[in-house]
């Protein structure tokens, strides 16, 4: 490793130890909770279509399991290192712990390129690194999902050959399932729902009624889409989204002073958030430049597309009115901007809470599995709510007592819960 | 006078004249074809036909006299208003055809007759003489076989007697040949006879004997009187009468060969040439043993005629295409009496790879299924004659014209033919066509002779027009002729006439064939479409996996009309395959499959007759059940899972389906059908070749082939075997693929050891953001970005930049390079994240190995040249270490880099040299100089225009402190498109702002209407404008940091200098 260059795991230790400081663990913890408690690294030998046989290498790290079965990604990448797998695997193990769901953290992969493999090829990996692993993962150990350059499809092969292993049906062994296979209701709506739940809880907290507020949304994909719905729903008023569009290879805003229309949108919208710029306009809709959504006169930004997007720069053009960011995106706000928020007292829902109605739901898909009784949809945005809503009043109270910014009590809140079960497991 | 005005004298009188003319024609054609006809019959029926075409039928009589035989109309009588035409064979009178009109009528050309009435009478007649000469070799052979049962005694002797009456020369020659083969024989009378008529040609041979250089002296040919019977008086005594026969029979057919290969050697129109072919189908319904000599040659003088003279086709089609194949040709050929045109190369090029497919079908199975649609075929020359007919001839001059002229005339020109007669001959070919074709939808597509002869990629540049083809035949005729009128004129519409100028083609002559097709597809409510079309290579030179070989191919697959995929579109994606590895996709997350999955349908819409694009997912919901076998386009995308359906389990109204082609590729032999074609056609024609094919839902249809070097960019280049080591800069031996990259003036290079220092995920991030910028920045289409590893990784950006597609769209080339680390090399991405979007923005990718044994890398170029990155985008400086910007000019005073790519070779260099104005002769096209595309007047008088704005802007007026000149325009690089890219350093109110830009609009929109006269493309605008302030030219910010930049600066217009008026 050389020095000086960039480490996602070293990162990942240099944001744990700033937090571990805080909290004053003892060094046992700090030593546990800085590296996976086990690793595995394996070959997979595959026949290839032309008949030679390649070898590819499998890895799983499971960073914690103090609070439950860990719970994380596979990803096929042609250049995966173990770093970026363990500082995954950490990251999984905060993420489950700040909404309280009973999972640790793992992540893992295969070094490969789908681009250069063939469907029955990558069949073979999935079920390779399955037969490697058949022993150390499962319903009650270790649960994958998909990730990079993994499907719905790839989960399904590792289900079958882990079944096959084991002798019996084990739907819970693995999540991302397709509905009708072992996959939940809700998951789609899951994120943007969540993002409005923590959302709405802020907006309680400060005696706001959504009613009197508007927002202004990045991205109209997936998680805004829903986002928008259901803030619509509470009273709030979007009155501008952004989108990127392919065909000019840049972003626009729309605006629409007296609110959007989500469902005249999704009529002019592709499957990947894409908005007709010319169907748009004869709507009535204002066409600005894409970093336009971050100007507006609003009460709420909602960044809900890519990450650096509130920059030390673009900070500068947020309206004095602006009282809550909300982040659906990942990492869409840096280091220099959160300064800035800090200081302007901006309320911040931090990414990690606020979009982790996925992992939410894919723990209920596992929960539902294991007891092979699927809920209603209702049923599960309701479990949802629960969730969300408690996790953010519990990050929201220690930012209050602890006068933390959300963002480093949602880590607090998190590091805590871990190194609390390992204590009392006798761990450390 | 106007063509408007002339209309009233074309008076409906004259009209119904030409329409009973034109009805005559039909019916005696109609007649003559009739198989199996009566020869009395047909000319009693021809007597009541013809007067139909006259302008007063009910007084006209007709009369026909040959073979000492008289036909006469049901009143006739001889009169004074009279027109006669000989009937003719073959130069000899067989008789007459008159027409008479009964009484005085009113005068018009040639007394009471029409000019057009004449010209009539002499297409009878011609056709007259065909049918009755057709009708005398048949009776001759029809007659003999009849006889073959019998053996009547004597029989050969009544074969010789018709031949004596009615083809004297072939008679003679048949004697002649008795007299041979009886003194062969040692027939003592004829070897006398012999010996009287050839006394002095034996003195003459003893002669030559002593002295060779002594010519032979000359004879007649032709025997003494009464010789003839003497001949065949001792033949009927010696020979055996069976024998006789067949030996007659035998000579007969011989000779009909060396009149055909006569034919077609002196070049005589092509009437002439396809009546020969009929007659030999006639004469060889069983294929008889006859010497091969004689057959190649005919062969090769056909497809010479019909097909091409290139030495290469030639060589190929003989050895696939057989003389009778050419009767079939013919039957589907429309051509005048005096054509001596070709099919052209699309035709062509269609004809011969069906032959080869078709001989080839036995041995696989996947090829026998594959058909080719009914077409029909006008000759090239028929294009002159068609301008003729019409006094248009002076539009062949249009190319001599200047450009801007050719274009303002061109919808001219398109409507004066399109207005224009069509000869009776082509009317009357096209109407057979429409009557097999029925109302089928067709395509209309030009088959030029540049094509074929050059090989220069002129497809796309003349027109194809699709019909529905509905309504009544008048209805259905009138659209095709008016297609055909169009395609034609397209020969003289701008763009060839440009791109000929360019290549120095322009005195080539113009002809140009036609190929009406069927259009493969079944209809769905209003519209006609195939299922699924496209286009395959043979050669894969868009590889997107190392594991892909370029011998693995490529198949462009869309939904629909195949206009999609032979075209590159910029909103929408085709599917991207490799036969050769049809498990290897370009996509493999459901996100990027959905993502680049096409969006849209090309189709015809029968009931309004238009060519539309529409909505996949629109027309799957309304027709996906109609459509066969759409279930095998499809896959079901749900919450991000894509699935291929079960069977035929589609439910088209409810799911969301993106087209992946899956249930085609998994489910079906349709990648073997077509890796079949294009590895037997590329066996067969001997070079790589592309293909057009669509499906109907059963069967696969070919719709065209070519050379694949027809396509410019497939073209590999010439490699120089002595490049001088300081001028070579880097070299690739891996994954080469095949083409040019001419004139690189600025290289972004990230040093891979630097950018792998950097210790931030911000600091990473950023140097994607910088290329970013660069990309808006330098100049367009003439940097190339070289980084290390992956472009466009996302998550672990180390491995390689992180950019989007936005971020590179302008470079020409994204090169990525693999250094060793310790003892691996790492995988490149082969672009593949953005792979569909670099395809079809044609920005082509290439790998470097510069670990490989015998790779050269001159990193030292890459890193000691002076780096402008810091000059060109001052706000991100800090990254100059990382980021180096190479002015390729200005490192190595005035040179360029050039990047040649040779797919044969499997190797690549880049190498600097002068910029070009001229290209070097490609190997793959060596009669073919290329002009580098960029006309120099496209920038000169773009920046006469800039400093002409310059100079006319009333500083005070406009608050405008100084103009400047940046961009293709400066770098005089601009081409058809370009726009002008202004700096304008502004200080004044924004009241003047706004005028300024009224100001300046006008001048843009005024010369984006010049733009389109000379160039064809409209913008909406010329003028690219940014306003600057002061403070931005301190703060060297966005675009101002162009005024005195290092590289590509901006230059200052100087202003107001008056040139007033």
């Amino acid at each position: 490793m050389s020095s000086g260059s960039f480490n996602p795991f070293d990162m990942a230790q240099a944001q744990f130890d700033k937090v571990a400081d805080y909290l004053e663990l003892d060094s046992a913890s700090r030593e546990l909770l800085r590296n996976p408690l086990r690793e595995y690294s394996f070959s997979i030998p595959v026949r290839m279509d032309d008949g030679a046989v390649k070898v590819f290498r499998g890895f799983r790290v499971q960073h914690n399991d103090s609070r439950g079965p860990c719970k994380g990604g596979i990803r096929f990448h042609p250049q995966e290192t173990v770093d970026t797998v363990r500082a995954l695997s950490m990251w999984m193990t905060w993420k489950c712990a700040v909404v309280d769901i009973p999972l640790g953290g793992g992540k893992g992969g295969v070094i490969c390129d789908p681009h250069n493999l063939s469907a029955r090829e990558q069949e073979q990996i999935c079920r390779g690194w399955v037969r490697q692993l058949a022993r150390n993962v499962g319903p009650v150990q270790d649960v994958p999902a998909p990730d990079v350059m993994t499907s719905a499809q790839h989960m399904l092969w590792m289900l079958d050959e882990y079944e096959h292993i084991h002798g019996g049906k084990y739907p819970g062994f693995i999540t991302g399932k397709p509905l009708g296979s072992g996959g939940s209701l809700g998951r789609t709506e899951a994120t943007g729902y969540g993002v409005v739940y923590t959302l709405r809880e802020a907006l309680k907290g400060m005696g706001i009624d959504p009613k009197d507020t508007c927002a202004s949304v990045q991205g109209f994909g997936n998680v805004a889409q829903y986002a928008i719905r259901l803030y619509h729903e509470l009273g709030g008023k979007v009155i501008c989204v952004s989108s990127w569009d392919q065909n000019d290879q840049t972003s626009y805003a729309f605006k629409k002073a007296d609110g959007v229309d989500v469902d005249a949108l999704l009529g002019v919208t592709d499957r990947f958030g894409g908005i007709d710029k010319a169907r748009v306009k004869d709507m009535g809709y204002e066409i600005l430049d894409g970093d336009a959504w971050i100007e507006q006169d609003v009460d709420i930004l909602i960044p809900a597309a890519l990450e650096n997007q509130i920059t030390g720069d673009t900070v500068q053009k947020m309206s004095k009115r602006v009282k809550i960011v909300c982040e659906g995106a990942n990492g869409p706000t840096t280091p220099a901007a959160d300064k800035v928020l800090e200081e302007r007292g901006v309320f911040n829902i931090p990414d990690f809470l606020a979009n982790a109605g996925g992992v939410t739901c894919s723990y209920f898909e596992q929960v539902q599995c294991n007891m092979n009784y699927f809920w209603e949809h209702e049923e599960v945005m309701q479990k949802l709510d629960n969730k969300m809503t408690a996790a953010f009043h519990a990050v929201h109270n220690l930012a209050k007592k602890r006068k933390l910014y959300m963002r480093d009590a949602a880590y607090v809140i998190a590091i805590d819960r871990v190194a609390k079960a390992c204590r009392d497991r006798g761990w450390a | 006078m106007s063509f408007h005005e002339e209309l009233p004298l074309l008076s409906t009188d004259l009209l119904r004249a030409r329409a009973q003319q034109l009805n005559c024609l039909y019916a005696v054609e109609e007649l003559f074809n009739l198989p199996g006809n009566d020869e009395a019959r047909v000319i009693r029926r021809l007597i009541e036909l013809v007067p139909q075409g006259w302008r007063f039928p009910e007084h006209c009589r007709v009369r026909i006299a040959f073979d000492r035989q008289v036909f006469l109309s049901p009143d006739f009588g001889e009169s004074a208003w009279v027109m006669t035409e000989k009937v003719r064979s073959k130069g000899r009178a067989l008789g007459t055809i008159s027409v008479y009109y009964a009484r005085e009528l009113p005068l018009a050309d040639e007394g009471p007759f029409l000019d057009s009435e004449v010209r009539l009478l002499k297409i009878v007649a011609k056709r007259l003489g065909h049918f009755l000469e057709y009708n005398r070799m048949q009776e001759i052979f029809t007659g003999e076989r009849a006889e073959q049962a019998e053996y009547g005694a004597g029989e050969w002797k009544t074969i010789l007697e018709v031949l004596r009456n009615t083809n004297r020369n072939l008679y003679l020659r048949i004697v002649n040949h008795l007299l041979y083969h009886l003194c062969w024989n040692g027939e003592k009378d004829a070897q006398e006879l012999l010996h009287d008529t050839s006394l002095e040609q034996r003195t003459d041979v003893e002669d030559t004997l002593k002295d060779p250089n002594r010519p032979y002296l000359s004879r007649s040919n032709e025997l003494p009187p009464g010789m003839d019977d003497r001949i065949l008086e001792i033949a009927g005594d010696t020979m055996d009468q069976e024998d006789l026969l067949k030996k007659i029979r035998k000579w007969i057919r011989e000779d009909k060969l060396s009149f055909q290969v006569q034919i077609l050697n002196r070049n005589l129109p092509l009437s002439e040439v396809g009546e020969a072919v009929r007659r030999y189908y006639n004469l060889m319904p069983d294929k008889m043993d006859l010497n091969l000599p004689a057959i190649k040659g005919i062969t090769v003088s056909l497809i010479r005629r019909f097909l091409s003279d290139q030495l290469h086709y030639i060589n190929v089609a003989k050895r696939h295409v057989h003389v009778g194949d050419f009767s079939e040709l013919l039957r589907r050929l429309v051509f005048s009496t005096q054509s001596h045109g070709k099919l052209g190369g699309k035709s062509a090029g269609l004809y011969l790879a069906s032959q080869i497919l078709a001989k080839k079908a036995e041995q696989n199975a996947h090829i026998g299924r594959v058909k080719v649609p009914r077409t029909w075929h006008i000759t090239s020359d028929m294009l002159l004659h068609f301008m003729h007919f019409n006094d248009l001839d002076e539009i062949v001059e249009q190319k001599y014209k200047p450009i801007s002229q050719v274009r303002f005339e061109y919808p001219h020109v398109v409507q004066s033919f399109k207005n224009a007669t069509f000869p009776p001959e082509t009317i009357q070919g096209l109407s057979m066509a429409l009557d097999e074709l029925g109302g089928h939808p067709l395509i209309v597509r030009s088959s030029s002779l540049l094509e074929d002869s050059l090989g220069a990629a002129f497809s796309g540049k003349y027109k194809s027009l699709f019909l529905a083809n509905q309504g009544s035949k008048k209805q259905r005729l009138s659209a095709l002729l008016d297609a055909v009128a169009e395609v034609y004129a397209s020969t003289f519409g701008p763009d060839p006439i440009e791109y000929r100028a360019e290549r120095g083609l322009l005195d080539y002559g113009e002809e140009m064939g036609i190929m009406i097709q069927e259009v493969v597809g079944t209809r769905v409510g209003d519209y006609f479409l195939p299922t699924f079309a496209g286009v395959a290579f043979s050669r894969n030179e868009f590889r997107w996996s190392p594991r892909i070989k370029r011998e693995d191919g490529l198949v462009r697959l869309v939904p629909g009309l195949g206009t999609r995929a032979v075209d590159r579109l910029s909103d929408d994606y085709p599917i991207l395959l490799a036969p050769g590895q049809p498990g290897l996709r370009v996509n493999v997350t459901p996100q990027d499959i959905a993502r680049y999955s096409p969006q849209k349908i090309d189709v015809i819409n029968m009931r309004k007759n238009t060519f539309e694009t529409v909505g996949i997912r629109q027309l799957l919901r309304e027709f996906g059940y109609q459509i066969p076998r759409a279930s095998q386009l499809v896959s079901i995308y749900q919450d991000g899972h894509i699935r291929k359906p079960q069977g035929a389990m589609v439910d088209f109204d409810e799911d969301d389906l993106v087209v992946t082609f899956e249930g085609l590729i998994t489910n079906t032999p349709f990648i073997e059908q077509v890796q079949a074609m294009l590895s037997v056609l590329e066996e067969e024609l001997e070079t790589p070749v592309d293909i057009e094919f669509a499906h109907d839902g059963k069967d696969l249809y070919l719709l065209q082939c070519r050379p694949q070097s027809y396509d410019e960019s497939a073209i590999p280049a010439e490699i120089p075997t002595d490049i001088p080591d300081e001028d070579l800069l880097f070299s690739a031996n891996r994954y080469v693929s095949n083409g040019r990259i001419p004139d690189v003036t600025h290289i972004v290079y990230i040093d891979p050891e630097a950018y792998a220092r950097l210790s931030t995920r911000e600091d990473l991030l950023a140097v994607g953001q910088a290329v970013g910028r660069l990309n808006q920045i330098l100049p367009k289409r003439q940097f190339v970005l070289m980084g290390p590893g992956r472009w466009g990784s996302r998550g672990d950006i180390k491995l390689g930049v992180n950019v989007t597609y936005s971020h590179i769209n302008n470079t020409s080339m994204l090169i990525e390079v693999a250094r060793k680390k310790g003892n691996y090399v790492p995988d490149l991405s082969f672009g593949t994240h953005f792979f569909q979007d670099l395809v079809e923005a044609q920005i082509r990718y290439l790998p470097l190995y510069p670990d490989d044994k015998g790779a050269v890398f001159n990193e030292a170029f890459f890193t000691d040249s002076p780096n402008v990155f810091a000059d060109v985008v001052p706000e991100l400086a800090s990254l100059a270490e990382t980021v180096r910007v190479i002015d390729v000019a200005r490192a190595t005073g005035g040179q360029v880099l050039k990047i040649l790519m040779n797919a044969e070779l499997d190797r690549a260099v880049g190498v600097l040299g002068e910029p070009s104005t001229v290209t070097e002769r490609s190997s793959a096209q060596p009669r073919v100089v290329h002009h580098e595309r960029r006309a120099d007047n496209f920038w000169r008088w773009r920046l006469l225009m800039a400093e002409q704005i310059a100079a006319r802007m009333d500083a005070d007026e406009l608050g405008v402190k100084a103009v400047y000149l940046f961009g293709s325009v400066k770098n005089a690089t601009a081409h058809a498109q370009s726009d002008i890219n202004l700096l304008v350093n502004f200080s004044g109110t924004p009241e003047q702002l706004m005028k300024l830009h009224q100001w300046l609009k006008g001048w843009s929109l005024c010369l984006d209407e010049l733009n389109k006269l000379r160039t064809g493309y409209r913008s909406g605008g010329l003028l690219d404008v940014h306003i600057i302030s002061d403070d931005d030219i301190a703060a060297r910010t966005g675009y101002a940091a162009k005024i005195g930049a290092a590289t590509d600066a901006a230059r200052e217009l100087p202003m107001g200098s008056g040139r007033d008026r």
